[in-house]
């Protein structure tokens, strides 16, 4: 029961702790909005090298611009995590009753929660530019929960680089360092089949293009390569992701749990 | 009866062989306000730690309100209030949501939170404040919130690691005169400080900790006895400008004529002679400086501190950054002339 009691109140927490500091949400927003406002408009003549489906590049971008979302506020929250450690704030929950995993449950909560929010205003703002969901209103719910475990998973990974070296200024540098290499080698803003083929190699095991693919998948109604449309649900793509996805936050969570309780005993 | 604390034969030794706390043993009786006191790295925050369940012992016995600390943390930590040495609020939420959220976080319910809150906020002065964000406080409002914050659930001990550091004269006035009005009221305190003056006056026991074991334990009173000694304090006209001779010729005079004396250190102004029952020494000693012809320009008695206490069994005075705060002021001052 206090389980989730607990794990409520922390959640309420952040997010009183998000709304207060809007330039949080500013920031991890600021360039999903630009790619969508300004990249897919500069490569706008790109979509239709990129495959007989892709009619509208935007369109074709949006899933890699929602997952680069996912990807930029799911590593702000390893910095949370460093700044209650350093303040004290963890300790001082830590000497009262309070369930030590609801901690680490009420975080995850809002991470995904705000996860979603963004998700919306990005889908909102590309239906706004002509970007229609071509398996319709299921297929935005499937986007937005895909992004949302994916955001979970990545979270696990910040949360886990915070605990280790308790270094906001670690997990920023890294997070740099890592977002660009896999969004760039990922069929994030391309298909596969315009990458060189060392690439297209590299991009076939890369995380993000597993996830992307399903993502892209209920928008732009066609199958992986983009070369068929109007496939509807393409099943196979989207539980191959669940799976990965699954996999990565089995790893980058269990990592999470195993640091925190080092932490806090 | 055991007390409301009670620390045997304890130690800590970290992952790295650093030895912070060494077999040290202490009771503190409930309603007790106990200080304990010691240089920096000496094991205070090590066993407060420990106490407070943050921190896993690694040898000996520690119990609070007879609680294990190891195998009823959770019971604990229902019972007692934690201040860390840091101010630690949420400065994004309000003064009413840190209380509020402290009082969640002990599994209170909600009505009770409400009404607690309530009168915390009162008791701490906040109540105006109480809507504003703990960000734009003053430093001494988030103190009195962090205070606040700790005393949600009507802890039975608090655990307090220098609660005042850092903070104005008129702020730590306030925190202190919470700390007492809460003794009164029932509550156990242990506290590390480095205001002793304040310890003089609060605590009933004290414990100084030095390298990790107790040096001395008691009531200041019984402490200070132990020095066994006033200090008196003796200027001489003209010391500066034939000081040494004035300082020997003085040495001599107190040698010849005085068989009470301890201790005799030379001082800025003259000397400093201690001995006990010191002030009934004082018309002797004018008198046999007269005869001499060393003509004294001040003269003070003053009966042992604290602060001697603490010199004796650390062998370091406990202000530091004082003391080189009063040297910075001697220099800059030094410098206008």
């Amino acid at each position: 029961m206090s389980f989730f009691a607990d794990a409520f109140h922390l959640f309420v927490r952040s997010m009183k702790k998000l709304v207060r500091n809007p330039i949080l949400v500013f920031f991890s927003l600021f360039q999903p909005i630009i790619f969508l406002l300004l990249f897919t408009q500069l490569f706008s003549g790109l979509g239709r090298f990129l495959g007989a489906g892709v009619l509208s590049y935007t369109a074709f971008a949006t899933a890699g611009i929602v997952l680069q979302n996912a990807f930029s506020s799911a590593f702000q929250s390893g910095t949370a995590v460093v700044d209650d450690i350093k303040s004290g704030f963890l300790s001082k929950m830590l000497a009262t009753p309070v369930n030590r995993s609801a901690i680490l449950f009420g975080r995850l909560l809002s991470d995904v929660f705000r996860v979603v929010v963004q998700t919306v205003i990005i889908l909102v703002l590309a239906y706004a530019l002509g970007v229609y969901p071509a398996t319709g209103a299921i297929g935005y719910l499937l986007v937005i929960f895909t992004v949302a475990f994916f955001g979970l998973a990545w979270s696990g990974i910040s949360l886990a680089l915070g605990l280790k070296t308790k270094s906001a200024e670690t997990v920023f540098g890294i997070a740099g360092a890592v977002t660009f290499p896999l969004l760039f080698m990922s069929t994030a803003l391309v298909t596969a089949g315009f990458m060189p083929s060392w690439m297209q190699s590299v991009s076939t095991f890369n995380p993000v293009s597993i996830a992307v693919n399903a993502i892209r998948n209920p928008i732009t109604g066609c199958n992986v390569n983009q070369t068929i449309c109007n496939v509807g649900f393409d099943w196979n793509t989207i539980l191959q992701a669940f799976g990965v996805i699954g996999g990565i936050g089995i790893i980058t969570l269990g990592a999470t749990l195993y640091l925190f309780r080092k932490v806090v005993s | 009866m055991p007390g409301i604390i009670d620390v045997s034969q304890l130690v800590k030794t970290y992952g790295d062989g650093t030895k912070a706390v060494k077999g040290i043993s202490f009771r503190v009786d409930e309603g007790e306000f106990f200080g304990f006191l010691g240089p920096n790295g000496a094991g205070k925050s090590t066993t407060i730690k420990i106490l407070t369940t943050l921190l896993q012992k690694t040898s000996g016995s520690a119990s609070v309100a007879g609680l294990n600390v190891d195998s009823d943390a959770p019971k604990i930590r229902k019972i007692i209030g934690v201040q860390n040495q840091d101010t630690v609020v949420d400065e994004d939420l309000t003064g009413r949501e840190n209380l509020v959220l402290q009082g969640q976080l002990q599994q209170m319910h909600s009505a009770a939170i409400k009404e607690r809150v309530d009168e915390l906020l009162k008791i701490v002065d906040l109540a105006d404040a109480a809507d504003k964000r703990a960000g734009f406080y003053s430093g001494g409002m988030k103190k009195r919130l962090d205070l606040a914050t700790t005393l949600v659930h009507n802890p039975k001990i608090l655990f307090l690691d220098e609660p005042t550091t850092g903070l104005d004269p008129q702020s730590r006035a306030a925190i202190w005169a919470h700390l007492k009005k809460l003794n009164e009221q029932g509550i156990t305190i242990f506290i590390t400080t480095q205001y002793l003056e304040e310890v003089d006056r609060l605590c009933r026991r004290l414990a100084i900790v030095d390298l990790g074991e107790i040096v001395a334990q008691g009531s200041p009173g019984e402490l200070k006895q132990e020095i066994g000694a006033d200090s008196i304090s003796l200027g001489f006209e003209n010391s500066s400008m034939n000081g040494g001779d004035t300082r020997k010729r003085a040495r001599e005079v107190l040698q010849n004529r005085f068989d009470r004396i301890s201790n005799v250190v030379d001082s800025d102004i003259g000397l400093t002679v201690y001995a006990k029952n010191g002030s009934y020494m004082v018309p002797e000693l004018v008198r046999a400086f007269d005869e001499a012809q060393i003509r004294l320009s001040t003269i003070g008695v003053s009966s042992p501190t604290l602060d001697d206490v603490f010199l004796k069994h650390t062998g370091k005075r406990i202000r530091v950054e004082e003391v080189s705060s009063a040297n910075m002021r001697g220099m800059f001052g030094r410098r206008r002339r």
